[in-house]
Formats: C-alpha cells, structure tokens, sequence
C-alpha cells in the first residue's frame, strides 16, 4: 500500500496490514492514539459506560444482561472481572473451540468460569469442516488461523441474536491499540465490516466457496455473521471495555495473575507470557505465516505496546524483537498431524506466502531475510553498544501444563 | 417530492481509507473496497470516494481501486474524486465504473478541461469540490494543494452557474471530523443560492442534518468519519432524520436466525 517508513518512536511500520499513518513529527498514529491513555479522565470515563450498560440490566433475572466473549488467556479474566465485578453485570460467556487448544488453557478457561461463577456456552463446529477450511484458507491467502478468527468474532454476535442478549462486551480494539484507527474518544463499537476488513483478511464465509474447491455451503455456514435485519430486530451491539478503562494488558495479567491465578508460559517467539497461552499454533504456525506475510510477527506488536506504556526502550524492543522473530517452531509436527499434511507440503505451502519485500530464496529452500527489524535505523546503534534483553514478564506455568503436547479438542476441567 | 440524498464518503491516502481532521491530521481505516461494500449493503444514497494525495502528487486518479470497487458489483451511485488531471481521465474513471466526478484541481487552474468534460459526460455527471471556510462575511476557497485560501473566485462561479456542473461539494475542511461542527453559514451565504449543493464536514448531528436538508439548495448531505463508529450507521441517521427527505433505512436479510422464531 506504502512505501516502508518507520514511526520514530516505537517499530512499527506504514506497512502494517492494519494501516499506519505517520504525522508532521514522523510519529504513527497507534503512538499518538496511545498518548490519551495519560490524557483522558478515566473516572470520567467509567461513569460514562456505567451509564451506557445500565438500560442493560435485566430487572427480573429472565435473561443474561450481556455476552461476553472469552478464551483461556489474552484479556478474558480481566474483562469477565470488570463486568461481573465492577460493573455488577450477569454475562452469558461464549467460547469458540479453535481445536489447537493447550492444556494451560483448557485450565484457565474451567479456573476462569469457577472463579467467577459465570454460565458459559461452547461452540464446536465439526472437525471434518474445521479442518476443511483449514485448509483451504492455508492454500487460499496462507492463514492457519482463519476459522479461529472468524468464530470467535461471529459465535458471540449469533448468541446475542439467539439468545436475545442485544449487548455483547470485548475488551481492546485492536486497530485502536495497535495503529491508533479510533481515538478513544470515538467510542467505536463492533462492526462487520472491520471484522471482514481486519479480522478476515477480506474474506467472510461465503467468499471461501469456490468451484474449485471442496468446501460447500455446509461447511461454512456456522460461520456466517448474522443479517442486518436480525441484529437490528435484536438491538444487538458490541462495545469495546478498552474505551472506558486505561487499558494496559500487562498489568492487568499480572493482577489476575495475583487474584485469581491466571497462569502463564514461556514462548519462544515472543517474551511476553500472557497472551495466546491457550492454543499451540498461534504464537508458532501462525506467527510464522505473520512474518511471512507481512516483515515481522508478534514480538514486535508486544515490543511496540510496551515501548508506549515506557517500560522498554526502543533499542531493548528491539533487541528482544530479534532474539525472538526466527525462533524455531515447537509445535509443527501436531499440526501436520491434525490437518494430514507432511512438514514438506506445509513448508512448501507456507513458502509461498514469503512476501518478496521482505524475503528472498539465495538458494533453493534458503531464504534471506529483510523485514522490519533488518531495517530500523537504530541497527547500528544496537551493534555498536549490545542491549541487555530485559525480563518484564513472569511465566509460572507452561502451555502444556505438565501434560503431552497434543491437542485437547473437548476439555471441560483441570487438575 | 424528489429525495434528498445522504452521501457516504470514504477519504484515501496512500492507499488507505483514513479518517481526516481538518485536512491535517489523519487514523488509518482500511480498505477502501471493505468500506465502500459495506456502505453499498448499508443503503447509502450515493458513496463517494476521494482520493486526497492524486492531485498533490500530480500522480492520476486511482484507476486499480476503481477496478477494485467496479468488481464490488455495487447497487449505489458511486462519485469518484481524485487526480482527475484532463479530459481523458474523467473519461475513464466513468468507464471503469464511476457514475460521476468531483473536480477541484482543474477549477483552479484548467476550466477548458471541465468544460470538455461537462460535454462528453453530461453535466449530471460533474461535481465541483469546493473546500470552504467563513472568514468574517468573507467565504473563502482553500486551494487543497498549496494551502493557501482566497475569496472564490468568479470566473470558478460562472462556470458553475452555466450549468456545467451539476452540483457543488461544500466541504467545511476546518471541521471535517469535528462532531457536531458544520458551519451552516457555508451554505447560507454561498454566492450561488440556486445551485444544488452537497454539504460535508463536521455533520454528525442529526437536528444539523435535518436543519440542511430544510433548504432547497441543498440537495445531499455527506457523512465520512462518524460512519465508522458504529454497526448500521447509515440506517441510524436515516431514521434519525424524521422528515421525509431520505429514502427509508433498509436492513439487509439473506440467512435470519430468527426466521424460525
């Protein structure tokens, strides 16, 4: 879309598959949304959607006051404590089944539900069409992760329309955190269009089907977002958390951490313990696929976040980005199992999605490197004067909780 | 009673859609295509597309996103503005699937050009951009490429009042963006009160909208910014506007949930 120029104060790019905008200072536009965090009258703020939920309320305890989405790890505790707790709401929790879950965080999800004694509903699609999309959005524009993405942002949306709860409640905006889309200010909320546009890559169910593939209307109709007409009979709308709280996920963990023993891993592409604990594949395969795609994966989103809040410099970010980015998959071999597929087919798949800005074959299965964190300007000074990798994060448990590495498709508890 | 119009309005800059504030300062959107399908499904009147880094960088209209958005099969009028340099750009940004074209740059400095134009498409296919803002009793004219505002200019009007163009965009820049902000003044001292006029910049408020819509010239309101906020904005503000100006809000079904119910 642009040209590549970097924002002078964390390591994001104007490539960034969400959109970037540099101002007049060369400053990103996720920079300058982030600096509202130290302006805005919180208080205010919380009173604000204190006064948004309350029409919300069931008066007669017929009905769930709102659906709330979950999973065993990113935000889900801190979000299901600020509306059941603080906020004095009675959520219906709703829970996609990615099928990649781990044993860390099957136990988070069963430790989150009996800590906060919530109702919760699950949604398993089929395996047999799960790993048909699988494969086809793999083949298609090289996401493993496509059908996680798509239910987990449209099972909620379909509850709230069943289930006649018009109010559903996320945490962050990820294009207001990330790139600075919205102003908080702006009081976005959920829409279809950004969940095609971001969170689909371009892609709703209906577009997957194609003569020259095998997946039909069956498979993919689960994942369907519901009709204008539906939702609006329902009221149904999604409000973002993240535009009436200071959002700061790492200090959220770590008080969840503290209150309700939210635990957390290591990982290798990343130094960030808390986010995405509850499935193998989306700091592996799909990371992998990100700095394919795009130049640069995770640890660079982690390292961008904690430049804004200041507990890293740039130079450590960046130190830690590229300890972290070419760290070697872990978790290849059971998802070549799950989806039937050979390591070789899905390295050759998986090539195919090497962006040539940022990739180059000097040899037949060889590849050069020149993504983001190649081209900082900062390079020369991390080389000259090498940066301590700082240790901010706290990992107390592993992802495969003392268990096999393998997939739980179907886990309901803990021990 | 012909309908009044409400126009979705999706600004680019290099490449993006972005929301704009006061034609300084911008946040990314997306893609311009995702924005524009959306609107088509929400029942904008008319969407309009304008690229605002084109004309700046002398680089053309956007002829691979009108592709893009000719491939979108859409149900709604679509304007396109943006780098129109000549004849033949216009021209083609029609014939890769625009209904019409909004001019700025050639008003300033190449009249012959809109003239032809207005001639080989029809005038019903001709908008004028005029980015405008109240300084005293004075309407001034902001020349978008080099900044630099003057009172309009005549020979501008007269090609406007000879029927060349169809409509004027009045774009209040210095509150585009800003909630609640449209200068109503922009239109009540336009110098041409017959010309139908398309009024944008800072309208997010319904009682604002509606009182424009009270005035016989002014034929369509845009809305940019504020469409993003929320799910089903364009029906909101349609239902919103009581009076019978718009055509009614409409909310799409294909595969209901509730159809059983």
């Amino acid at each position: 879309m642009s040209d590549l120029q970097f924002c002078k104060r964390c390591l994001y790019a104007t490539t960034h598959p969400l959109g970037l905008v540099l101002d007049d200072e060369g400053v990103c536009s996720g920079c300058r949304i982030h600096e509202e965090k130290n302006s805005l009258d919180w208080d205010k703020r919380w009173a604000m959607l204190e006064g948004l939920v309350k029409p919300y309320r069931n008066q007669e305890v017929k009905n769930y006051d709102c659906i709330v989405p979950v999973t065993g790890s990113q935000d889900s505790y801190f979000i299901v404590h600020l509306v059941k707790e603080r906020l004095g709401l009675n959520p219906l929790l709703v829970t996609y089944n990615k099928y990649f879950n781990t044993p860390l965080g099957i136990r988070n999800l069963a430790n989150l539900r009996i800590r906060f004694n919530c109702d919760i509903v699950y949604q398993n699609i089929n395996p047999v069409s799960v790993k048909k999309i699988t494969g086809t959005t793999l083949r298609r524009f090289g996401s493993v992760y496509w059908p996680i993405l798509a239910g987990h942002t449209v099972f909620p949306v379909q509850t709230a329309v069943r289930y006649k709860v018009p109010l559903i409640i996320w945490g962050a905006h990820q294009g207001l955190e990330q790139v600075g889309m919205f102003s908080h200010e702006h009081e976005v909320e959920m829409t279809r269009r950004y969940r095609k546009d971001h969170d689909l890559m371009g892609h709703e169910a209906d577009d997957l089907i194609s003569i020259f593939d095998t997946l039909k209307e069956d498979d993919i109709w689960q994942y369907r977002y519901p009709d204008d007409r539906d939702l609006n009979t329902v009221g149904v709308r999604g409000i973002y958390l993240g535009n009436y709280v200071r959002w700061d996920s790492k200090a959220q963990h770590e008080q969840m951490m503290r209150e309700y023993d939210y635990r957390t891993a290591f990982f290798n592409r990343t130094f960030d313990c808390y986010d995405y604990v509850d499935c193998f594949n989306y700091m592996d395969i799909h990371d992998q696929l990100k700095l394919y795609k795009h130049g640069y994966s995770k640890v660079t989103d982690h390292a961008c976040r904690e430049i804004r809040f200041g507990r890293l410099t740039r130079q450590e970010a960046l130190a830690l980005v590229r300890k972290h980015e070419q760290a070697p998959l872990k978790y290849i071999d059971q998802f070549c199992d799950w989806l039937g597929i050979t390591p070789r087919a899905l390295q050759f798949l998986m090539d195919q999605y090497r962006n040539p800005e940022f990739w180059k074959e000097t040899d037949v299965g060889t590849w050069e490197f020149n993504g983001w964190s190649s081209q900082y300007e900062v390079e020369k000074i991390i080389d000259d004067n090498p940066v301590e990798h700082p240790d901010i994060f706290v990992g107390n448990d592993s992802l495969e909780h003392g268990r096999d590495a393998k997939y739980i498709t179907i886990g309901k508890g803990w021990s | 009673m012909l309908k009044k119009r409400l126009v979705g309005i999706v600004t680019i800059r290099n490449g993006w859609a972005v929301q704009s504030f006061g034609y300084r300062r911008y946040l990314p959107l997306g893609k311009a295509e995702w924005l524009v399908e959306n609107l088509d499904r929400w029942g904008a009147d008319e969407i309009l597309v304008q690229v605002i880094d084109r004309s700046i960088a002398s680089s053309g209209p956007d002829f691979d996103l009108l592709e893009r958005l000719g491939n979108l099969g859409l149900e709604t009028p679509l304007i396109y503005a943006g780098g129109i340099r000549s004849v033949s750009d216009g021209v083609k940004a029609i014939q890769l699937g625009a209904d019409r074209i909004v001019v700025d740059s050639l008003l300033h400095g190449n009249q012959e050009s809109v003239k032809e134009l207005s001639i080989q498409l029809g005038a019903q296919a001709m908008i004028a951009s005029m980015p405008l803002a109240c300084e005293g009793d004075t309407i001034m004219w902001l020349n978008y490429r080099n900044g630099i505002s003057t009172p309009v200019m005549s020979n501008s009007l007269d090609l406007i009042e000879s029927g060349m163009i169809s409509e004027v965009l009045v774009t209040d820049w210095l509150h585009e963006g800003k909630p609640g902000c449209f200068d109503q003044n922009l239109i009540s001292k336009f110098p041409l009160q017959e010309v139908p006029l398309i009024a944008f910049g800072g309208l997010s408020v319904p009682e604002h909208m509606s009182a424009l819509l009270y005035r016989n010239n002014v034929v369509a309101i845009g809305v940019g910014n504020f469409l993003s906020y929320n799910e089903h904005s364009i029906q909101k503000y349609k239902e919103a506007l009581t009076d019978d100006f718009l055509r009614l809000s409409n909310y799409e079904s294909n595969y209901s949930l509730l159809a059983d119910v």
